[in-house]
Formats: structure tokens, sequence, C-alpha cells
């Protein structure tokens, strides 16, 4: 694997005569040099350009996931990107209605209105909304009909809780037992910014209905039970005048870093998506004796969620030859220099890599990062997200370069979630 | 509220009920595990060292599911999972520098932590450690501190943590929540951090006198146990397969050593006996049989050590 | 006697009595008997025919290329037995128990700070006995604070860089260890910069926090540097290093180069 190619790769490479360092202690004592001295090899040596981990620079890590090991989850995954892991774990527990402060108050007296109230909701959160997302507008594209709407609980009620922890012993540096780093908590608001903004999870899948039992009972368990079948029940709200939302499933989705190699967002939401894509919901009702939400044990009647796609991360690195570049009082570099970057690169001379799922190593000796969140719908590359911060190296050109090579990670990592 | 972390609903949430559990009516359809095994047959323990590379030393421990739970697996028919089988990861960072307001140490500083992931448990774990997660550390420490030989590595700490990612039962789901009336669940899943620490420490290459295993042995009486045989004595007790235990051990042990260097026992031992014309009874019994179950582990921890230097031969040698 | 020993040892495996061996780093002793203490290949360094010390016992915990130890894992392998060359007896390598610094060891430090009287720095490598004493060819020896895929996945503390130094060993070189001669006239901005790489040995343990470094010694000193225009800079007398680009000079305690 990386292992054997890491070891050939450091082996081959020319590492400059003046230091009679093994490769070890060269790369610790100078990191950049030594990512630098693999990346450009002397022209002499026709070898080409190789990460000091062997892998080019485009290359991802590779990667493997298994979902459904953990007994106490509705669903889960564990994702591993080279030495990065991830497990993933969704837990689905009960929230009624009548626990809702704001419920009883905004309770839809009927549908109709129920729909204008989040309208005006979603409206509210557009402009907040864009500053962060690149496009959401795809999202019509997605089929039924209720999707413009149906997203505002899941915000408005907290349904998706998602937590990532590095407190497991992952790297050096992170204590165990001590609050989450600010790296923890970073990722944790990531992920939740992006369950609600690529609107994976559907609300309805999320709700537990009730119907007053104006029927005979057999025709309500009829009823109820089609009802779960069929994805879009939520359509025939007019035909259902007593139906209410007695509760909703909220989703803990907890996210172990287990092992921290460099780029732990990539595996983290991969090891989202592999685990609600494992998840199954039991059927639930509102039982009125009881009064409360009952479920049925019985596997035949649980269902899977139906996400919306699969959306994939791809992080990137932009490593400088420059050294210095770090250090130096930030100059946005005027055109003369740009012409000058794109000469040296005619020569064969580069002075700049992208470096593709980058490890600790590379994310330590880099400041700019470019993170994107693609899906394939029809064939058709659907951006979900574009993060970029910390230089200014990547500009139209690189990024459309960036979007193509996520856009093949998507296929890659797409089978391997589908087989998982 | 916690403003590190991303919150649940304000009012909080429920755990999912499941109809079959409060009918009046005990349902048919689901019974209790039973021990397929014999009294004297450990769970297989699937261990590897060095899954870790970021730490200097590391490790992964997995229970063989007990029989009932591998059905389960196979062709699921509840969602209510019948057991559970231990599943945790360990680390070692170090030897590193001690914090800067530590004292002058000559010996190498340990420090243990035990973590449950909020998802390894029939509850939802909160995501600090509670106290029960704290006495692991501490219980776990002890296994350990008698093991290393610590006088060889001066004013340095090494940190071993420990994350939970599926836990034993304490009991049966089925059975009301106070039935067995302590958490013999941790007994089992301190056994499984003893062996992983004990192999993801041989993996960081500290020294220690021995590989320490841990071993548990209960005393448990079943629907079937007849009146006139008392309860009986049996190794590695998954305590979801039992109407009740009364009494546990377990054990971290050196065998090459024959030296216990942790021992916690619960519950009452005295009706403990070995078997036909065995003359240890009581605690000693049930210690005996936790040792016996520390040196099953101790064979797999063995080859896994073994593993892990012939690993790091062929690291060496490119 | 010395064919039942294992070619591979795990901790708490029984090598062999006392009255036959000697223990070494790796091993501890037990009512007489030599138990392996670390997972690793059984070395016995061969006592001198002549000389009445028994056999050393070893687990390795750092695979010695020259010493042809090749242990290759498989349980029919012999242990390696190497004979140490004659030498005359102060140039035996010291036994080594651990992988942490130790006194006269040559290490490979970062200055992080420079003050008055003295600086600190980091230690980033601790060098092997042999490698340091027979630099001709480093590179084949590996030891365990040098796996290149540890340090390749190791994130540089993304939280913070400088707390990445709290995961090293620290150090101070005091003025007066400085160097051997003219010591009262040491300045230390004169000698280090923050960033400089400096090759030191140890002189004491130190106090809690600290180990003491000496670079008195010609071959000892700034080893690494870039200017103040961030270039590498190399070596052009005992005190003084230059810019390639700027062709500018700059004062440093130099190491003498190889």
């Amino acid at each position: 694997m990386a292992q054997t190619a890491a070891t050939t790769a450091s082996q081959q490479q020319p590492i400059p005569p003046s230091l009679a360092l093994p490769p070890s202690q060269f790369a610790r004592l100078q990191p950049h040099a030594y990512l630098l001295a693999h990346l450009s090899p002397p022209a002499s040596s026709n070898q080409p350009s190789i990460r000091a981990n062997g892998r080019s620079p485009l290359q991802f890590r590779v990667t493997s996931a298994n979902a459904g090991s953990l007994t106490h989850t509705n669903g889960s995954a564990v994702v591993r990107v080279g030495d990065t892991a991830a497990v993933c774990g969704v837990r689905a527990e009960i929230l009624h209605t009548d626990d809702i402060a704001s419920w009883s108050v905004s309770r839809p007296a009927a549908p109709e209105s129920n729909k204008k109230r989040r309208k005006l909701a979603d409206t509210n959160q557009k402009p907040t909304q864009e500053s962060a997302d690149v496009a959401t507008q795809n999202n019509k594209e997605d089929g039924s009909e209720d999707d413009q709407e149906d997203e505002s609980y899941i915000q408005d009620f907290n349904l998706l809780v998602p937590n990532l922890s590095l407190s497991t012993g992952c790297a050096p540096g992170f204590l165990p037992g001590a609050p989450p780093s600010t790296l923890a908590q970073g990722l944790s608001h990531q992920i939740l910014s992006l369950l609600h903004s690529s609107r994976l999870v559907r609300e309805d899948d999320l709700r537990i209905w009730y119907q007053p039992l104006d029927l005979g009972a057999e025709d309500l368990e009829r009823r109820n039970e089609s009802e779960q079948m069929d994805v879009d029940a939520a359509q025939n709200d007019q035909q259902h005048k007593n139906r209410e939302i007695k509760a909703f499933w909220v989703l803990y989705i907890d996210i172990m870093i287990i092992s921290l190699a460099g780029n732990p967002f990539d595996a983290a939401w991969a090891a989202v998506v592999a685990a609600l894509r494992d998840t199954k919901l039991p059927r639930a009702w509102w039982d009125e004796d009881n009064e409360m939400v009952l479920c049925s044990e019985a596997v035949s009647e649980a269902k899977k969620l139906s996400l919306r796609g699969m959306p994939v991360a791809s992080s990137f690195v932009v490593f400088e030859a420059d050294a210095a570049a770090g250090w130096r009082a930030v100059v946005i570099p005027d055109a003369e220099e740009e012409e000058m970057i794109d000469e040296a690169k005619r020569k064969g001379l580069q002075r700049r890599w992208i470096l593709a799922d980058p490890d600790g190593y590379e994310e330590g000796l880099s400041q700019e990062r470019v993170s994107v969140v693609v899906d394939k719908k029809d064939g058709k590359v659907v951006v979900l997200r574009m993060e970029k911060n910390g230089g200014w190296a990547v500009g139209p050109k690189e990024l459309r370069q960036v979007v193509d090579v996520s856009a093949q990670r998507w296929d890659e990592v797409k089978l391997i979630l589908e087989q998982c | 509220m916690d403003r590190r972390r991303i919150n649940g609903p304000p009012s909080g949430t429920r755990p999912a009920v499941f109809a079959s559990s409060i009918k009046t009516a005990p349902g048919a359809a689901t019974e209790r595990p039973k021990r397929q095994r014999q009294s004297n047959e450990l769970r297989k323990i699937f261990l590897k060292t060095g899954i870790i590379p970021t730490a200097s030393g590391s490790s992964y421990v997995e229970f063989e599911p007990s029989a009932s739970l591998a059905a389960a697996h196979s062709s699921p028919q509840s969602l209510i999972p019948s057991s559970s089988s231990l599943k945790l990861a360990c680390t070692v960072h170090g030897p590193k520098p001690l914090p800067r307001s530590a004292t002058f140490s000559p010996n190498i500083v340990l420090t243990t932590h035990v973590k449950y992931a909020p998802f390894a448990a029939r509850k939802r774990k909160g995501h600090i450690r509670d106290t029960g997660e704290r006495d692991l550390g501490v219980h776990l420490e002890t296994a350990l501190r008698g093991v290393i030989v610590a006088e060889r590595w001066p004013k340095s700490g090494l940190d071993i943590t420990i994350t939970v990612l599926e836990a034993e039962d304490d009991r049966w789901w089925g059975d009301a929540a106070d039935s067995h009336d302590a958490s013999w669940g941790m007994m089992n899943v301190l056994a499984g951090c003893v062996t992983a620490a004990s192999a993801a420490i041989a993996d960081a290459r500290i020294d220690c006198l021995d590989l320490v295993a841990g071993g548990v042995a209960a005393l448990v009486s079943d629907d079937s146990t007849k009146d006139e045989e008392g309860p009986k004595l049996i190794l590695d007790a998954d305590p979801a397969e039992h109407q009740s235990i009364q009494s546990a051990c377990v054990v971290a042990y050196m065998p090459g050593r024959d030296e216990i260097t942790e021992l916690w026992l619960k519950g009452d031992s005295s009706k403990a006996s070995l078997g036909d014309g065995d003359q240890r009874v009581g605690h000693e019994a049930l210690i005996d049989g936790a040792v016996d179950a520390a040196r099953g582990a101790h064979t797999v921890l063995t080859e896994a050590v073994k593993e892990s230097a012939e690993r790091f031969i062929r690291q060496a040698m490119g | 006697m010395a064919a039942t020993l294992p070619s591979l040892a795990i901790p708490g495996q029984r090598l062999g009595s006392t009255t036959s061996y000697a223990a070494g780093p790796g091993t501890h002793v037990y009512d007489a008997v030599i138990y392996a203490s670390i997972a690793g290949p059984v070395i016995v360094d061969q006592a001198q025919a002549k000389s009445k010390a028994k056999s050393l016992l070893t687990v390795s915990r750092s695979i010695n290329r020259q010493t042809g130890a090749t242990p290759s894992g498989a349980a029919t392998v012999k242990p390696t037995v190497s004979t140490t060359a004659p030498k005359p007896a102060t140039t035996k390598p010291k036994l080594k128990y651990n992988t942490l610094p130790a006194v006269d060891s040559v290490v490979l430090a970062r200055v992080t700070r420079v003050q008055k009287r003295q600086v600190t720095v980091s230690i980033l490598v601790v060098l092997d006995e042999l490698s340091s004493s027979q630099v001709s060819d480093p590179s084949k020896t590996t030891s365990d604070n040098d796996n290149i895929e540890s340090i390749l996945s190791s994130a540089a503390n993304p939280e913070n860089h400088s707390s990445s130094d709290e995961l090293r060993f620290q150090a101070l070189i005091r003025k007066e260890d400085v160097r051997a001669v003219e010591k009262d006239r040491v300045i230390m901005d004169e000698m280090f910069r923050v960033g400089d790489i400096v090759r030191g040995t140890i002189i004491s343990l130190g106090d809690q926090s600290f180990y003491y470094i000496t670079t008195a010694r010609n071959d000892l000193g700034v080893v690494m540097a870039r200017s103040e225009a961030g270039n590498m800079m190399f070596p052009v007398s005992w005190k003084e290093m230059r810019d390639p680009v700027t062709g500018l000079g700059e004062l440093r305690k130099v190491a003498r180069p190889f």
C-alpha cells in the first residue's frame, strides 16, 4: 500500500549530497526542503514529480469503508483514508412535538398555513446560506416537489446533531478528556452546515405522525403501513385533515476520529454519508393509551433513509517551492510575478503544487487549503460546497482543475460507499 | 449548554421505546440469549497492533459476538440487539516530555484514559467522562503500573488512551434495569482494556516485565440451574446471557511471574467452586477462574505482539 | 547454549540464566533469569575470548545493519551473533536502554528562543551512538525514533504550531557551554538564531523541564540555518555562514562541516 510506496520513493529520491543525513532525519529537520526535493527531482534524473509519501500530486490515498458493524446504532460506518480513520455511529432518538417550546405557537392549524410559515423561514435563511455555500440551486432537480419547503424543521429543531471527537488518542497533541479542540469544533460545524446545505436527509423521513381514530382500527393499521412505505406520504396531507406530527426522529451523528494522519474532513464526511446510508429507522407511531411514541422492533418494518444524492468531499493543499512564502508579509502577487511563475512552468520548473488529500506532514507545510464537495446527478457534476482559505495561489483556472479532480474522486468514493 | 459541541433539541430527546417491551405479558418472541459455550470456554479475541501509525503504539481489540448476536447479524429479525460485543481501540503516545508544570520524575509517568463513544452502549453516553469511565481509567492504571519498567524512562510521560466503540451489556435488555444491580459489563470492558493496552505498550516498545492480560470469571445462576446445584462458575461471562450474576471478578495477570497486578471482585462469591474434586472455593475459585481467562487472552496477546515485532523488523529492513 | 535462544523475543519471555549471560538493554533480570522486556530481535554480543566477561544478551530496539543483525522473524533463524571487533575500550558504544536523550547523546535540535544567557532548543533527533561516531554511512541504521512513515503521517499539530514543541524534549544551551574558547566574549545573538538547527551533546539531564546541551566542540554548533532573507546558508568559517543569493554573511557558532 502507501507504506511500501513511501519507502521506495524515499530511497530513490535524490537528497542533496551535502547533507549526510538519513532521509528520516532530513524529513524531520528540513521538512520543506524534503518535500520539495521529492516534488522537483533534478531534470536530469527523468523522474516524475512525486510526493514524499510516494503519491503523485493529485493522487488520493487508498480508501476503504465498512458499514453496519456497530451493534447499538441505527447505522454505522468505518472509513479509512490511508492512515486517517473515522468511525461514525448514528443514533436515532425521539423528540415529541409537545416538548418543542415553539411548536404549539407555530403549530399549523392546516397544512396550508404551515407551508407559508416554512416558506417565510426559507427566505429568511437564504442570504446567510449563500455566503457559505457556492451552489445549492441545483436542488430543484431532485425530483419530489415537497423538497422546496421541507427542510426548515431539520434546522429549526436541531434534528441532526453531528459531533466529531479528536480526543481519542488519534494523534499526539490532542489531550484525551479535554474539551473539544478548536479543530474538532470546526469540523463538527462544517459537517452540520454541509448536512443542512446539501439537504442530504429528508425531513419527511424524520416525521412521526398521528392519525386520530375516526376510522376502524384495522383500517388505520393498514393506512399506517402504507404511509411508511410511501416516501411522499406528506403530499397526501390534504386527504388526512386530522393527521398531525406528534414527534420527530433526532439523529445523533457521532464521529470518532480513531487515527489522524491528515485531512480528517474527507474521511469524517465519507463516514457520515456511509453511516446515514446504513441507517434504518423503526416504524414508529403515536400510541394514545400510553401517550408516547412506540416503535416496532421488526426489522422488516424498519425503513432506510432516502438520502438526496451522495456528496463527496475532496480536500487539497497548496505547497509553495519558496519556503519563506509563509513567513513573508502578505503581498498579493502582481501580474508580473504570475507571469514569472507561468514562464518557469513552461521551462519545466514548477514552483507550486496542488496536493490532493494531504497527509499530516503536508498539511503542516502548506498555508493554502481548498475543500470541495461535489455530487453527480445523471452524470452532471454539481458543486455543493467550496471552501478556500489561507492563500492566493488558487485562481479560477486551478479551481476548475480541483473540481475536475474532485469529480473523478466522486466516482471512486461512490463505488466504495456502494459496496460497503 | 455546551457551546463547544453541537447540541440537540434543548428539551432533550427520548430513546426509542419498542412496543414489544411494554406489553404486560412478556413477549414470547424475544428470549434471553443462551450461552452456547462451555463454562471454561472463552469467546475468541481479535487483536491487532500498529493500526494507528501516528501513535508510538496502538492496538484494536474485538470480542467475538455471542452466538445469539452473531445469528442476529446474519439474519436480522429484531432491531433490539440480543447482546453486545466489545470493540475498542487503544493508543500509546510517548515517551514524551512531561508538562512544564510537572515536577521532576525519575520514572515514566503513566496517564490512562478510558472513554466510551456516545454510541457504545444501549444508553447514549455523554461526551464528558462519567464516574464509570473514570473508574476504568484508574483500574487500568493500577493494572499497568506494576508491569512497566518505569525507571528505564526517566522524566518522561506515557499517555494511554482507550476509545470504547462498543461496550458489553450489564444485563439482558429485557430485564428490569436494577435486576443485576451492578455494572458487570464494565468488568469485561476492563479486561479488554488491559489486554489492549498491554499490546499497545509492547507495540511502542516500552520495557515491560511481562505481557499483562485481562480475564473475567463470574458466578451465575440461570433458570435452568437446579437449586441443589447452586450457582455456576463460568469464564468470560456475557452478562446478557444470564438471569442473575452473583459475583464476578476481573484480574490483570502476568503469567510469566504468576502475579496479579489488578484485581476487582464484586458480589457474593462464597458459593463459587471450580468443579468436582477441586479444593478451591469461594473467592479463591473465582479469582483462579479469572486468571485462567487471562491466560487465554495472553496466548492471543503473544501472537499479536510477535506480529508487531516482525512488522517492525520488516519496516526497518526496508 | 546459544542455540536455545529465540531469534525474536516478546516481553516476559525467558531468555537465559545470569550465570551464562549478562543482561543488556531490552531485558530485565528476575530470580537470576534474564527475561525480555521489549519485543524485538535477540542479539548476543559475544564476549572477547580473553576476558572473563559474559556474553551480553540484548533485545534490540534498533535494527543495526552494520552488525549484520538480520533476523527475518522466521522462527528458524538462529540468534544473531555479532562479534565486536577488538576496539579500545573507550570507543565501545554505551549501552542504550531507551530512546530518550542521555548524557553524551548527540542530538539535533531547533532553536526556539534566544536569550542573553541561554538559548532554548527543541530536540528533534537523538542520533544513534553508531551513526554519530561512524558518519560514513548513517543511512544504514534505523532506530524507532526515526521511522519515516510515522514522521510523514504525524501532523504538525494543526491546532497550534508552537504546541508541537511541547511534544518534544526541551533543552538549554547556556552561554558558557557554547564554545570552548573565549567563553566570556560569547554574545548569544551572534551564535544562534531562532529556527537554526544545532548539533550538540547532552551534558546533563538537567531539571524537570530542560536537558543541558553543549556545543563546545568543533564538530558541534549550527548545522543548518536560514538567512534573514529566508535562504539556506552555507558555512564559510567557524563563525560565519553566507546566503548564496544575497551574498550577505551572518554570524553563527558553526559546526565544522564533515
